[in-house]
């Protein structure tokens, strides 16, 4: 048995969590971390079992919020607690799968796929700002724009808004994302949240009266047509729709341009090959995802391992971990392009895969392609990587490239 | 049997088991000790039931053929 520094926010975690997990995986891979007070499960068939086994790890995030609430904060995050207890990411069956069947349809392969077209000119549009330039901090300058761009559309946020709302979707992310220790995180998600809801409640309003092809309508719609979606739970679902819709894929795009970066001929290969942009993306994702670790709780008393996991324990599932398991994954830490199956877990599996996984697919497909087509020479220069401290997402401050 | 039974696929190198199409089609899908879907009657639902079943898989593992046509059903041609 080797000493595990429990510090999952430590410096040498965040700039390189693949090896410290990677330790875990292979000396404790249930194991207890009795700084963050729960279990850590780093392999692959675990992490896979536990994704796809909503009787057994509930997402209920709520439930454990609550727990660290006394009285008086439970009376003054209440909105925190109402929406959030509405978000799909953190909710389970039967809630779940009414609201999820509901939205589902707009985000399919085959309804986002017809977005490929203005996906690939809003790509060009960013490019072209930046090409004369020969090089950009690549996140505030391209991967940061994309999304917001291709979520607020699809949604129905008009242009002059986005900015600002992404900035309130942002704060509301800081109670899950940011150092457990900022005293005011609470507060600042909240009044996000409030911001969100403020705005969010007259464009709704808006779409019952003047219908368009967007996505508020359609919720409205839905909600309208069977009176499956409460006004709060509308809400609630713009909200999460449109958080989850930003940093995510600006990460995946920054994490997929180091790892071309440190794998140079599978950039070659892929500008040589963009036929294979589908198996890169996966396999992006699968090496460098946006998202480290999910949490879930234990419904009931389990087994996990040797380890007997009691009933409400918090558990972290590190993705990251299980995709790098050689027990699943031949040669683990490189990139291969064209890696096939890929059954990686950077989108989750089960009942809360990422809904909006088409979307971000097609995102990084098209940027992907774009950038090696037109800046076939772009490089990224050794300089120090800085990672905001979080223990979920694997999110770069920034990341200059020059071509 | 006005129609014979659709003939349907699912690719477990794709299928993460989001259960959309055993929520749909309960009595064509289900969720095999894997948690990943499996054909359980391929005429359990109605066709149009099986096709959203299949529209709604958020990883297209699911492929649709009518027999007597040969048509593929789902997923679309692309281009």
């Amino acid at each position: 048995m080797i000493a595990i520094d429990d510090d999952l926010l430590a410096p040498s975690v965040l700039a390189d969590p693949y090896s410290y997990y990677g330790r875990l995986r292979e000396h404790d891979p249930v194991h207890w971390n009795g700084r963050w007070g729960g279990w850590l499960l780093t392999r692959y068939d675990d992490v896979l079992h536990a994704l796809r086994s909503p009787e057994e790890y509930s997402s209920d995030r709520m439930a454990s919020l609550m727990i660290e609430l006394n009285e008086a904060e439970k009376d003054r995050f209440h909105l925190l607690i109402d929406y959030f207890s509405k978000w799909l990411v953190f909710t389970d069956p039967p809630y779940h799968t009414r609201v999820r069947n509901l939205v589902n349809k707009a985000f399919t392969p085959a309804n986002v796929e017809r977005l490929r077209p203005h996906v690939r000119q809003i790509v060009t549009e960013l490019l072209d700002r930046v090409a004369d330039k020969g090089a950009m901090e690549f996140i505030s300058e391209f991967a940061f724009h994309l999304p917001v761009i291709v979520i607020s559309e699809y949604m129905g946020v008009p242009v002059e808004d986005r900015e600002q709302v992404k900035e309130w979707s942002d704060e509301t992310g800081r109670i899950f994302f940011i150092r457990a220790n900022e005293p005011d995180r609470r507060e600042r998600s909240q009044r996000g949240l409030e911001h969100l809801l403020e705005y969010f409640a007259p464009l709704i309003r808006d779409r019952r009266v003047h219908p368009r092809d967007d996505l508020i309508t359609a919720l409205v719609q839905a909600e309208e047509r069977g009176d499956l979606l409460s006004e709060d739970e509308l809400l609630a679902t713009c909200t999460v729709l449109i958080f989850a819709g930003h940093e995510t894929t600006t990460n995946l795009l920054a994490n997929g341009l180091l790892a071309f970066s440190r794998f140079r001929d599978q950039w070659d290969r892929l500008r040589e090959n963009p036929g294979m942009i589908k198996t890169a993306v996966e396999e992006l994702l699968r090496y460098d995802g946006p998202v480290l670790a999910t949490f879930r709780a234990a419904k009931r008393d389990l087994t996990v391992g040797d380890k007997q996991v009691r009933q409400g324990d918090r558990i972290l599932l590190v993705l990251g971990a299980a995709n790098h398991d050689p027990a699943k994954f031949a040669d683990p830490d490189r990139l291969d392009i064209a890696r096939w199956p890929n059954p990686h877990v950077a989108f989750g599996q089960g009942i809360h895969v990422c809904l909006g996984a088409p979307l971000a697919r097609l995102e990084a497909q098209e940027a992907f392609l774009a950038l090696t087509q037109r800046f076939p020479n772009l490089r990224v220069p050794d300089q120090p990587l800085e990672y905001h401290p979080t223990i979920v997402s694997r999110a770069l401050t920034r990341l200059y490239a020059e071509w | 049997m006005a129609e014979s039974a659709l003939h349907i696929t699912v690719d477990h190198d794709r299928c993460v088991g989001s259960r959309m199409c055993v929520q749909i089609a309960p009595r064509t899908f289900a969720l095999d000790e894997n948690g990943q879907s499996i054909v359980i009657d391929p005429g359990g639902d109605p066709r149009a039931s099986i096709l959203e079943a299949a529209e709604n898989c958020p990883t297209m593992a699911i492929s649709v053929v009518d027999p007597q046509s040969g048509c593929v059903l789902f997923p679309p041609s692309s281009g």
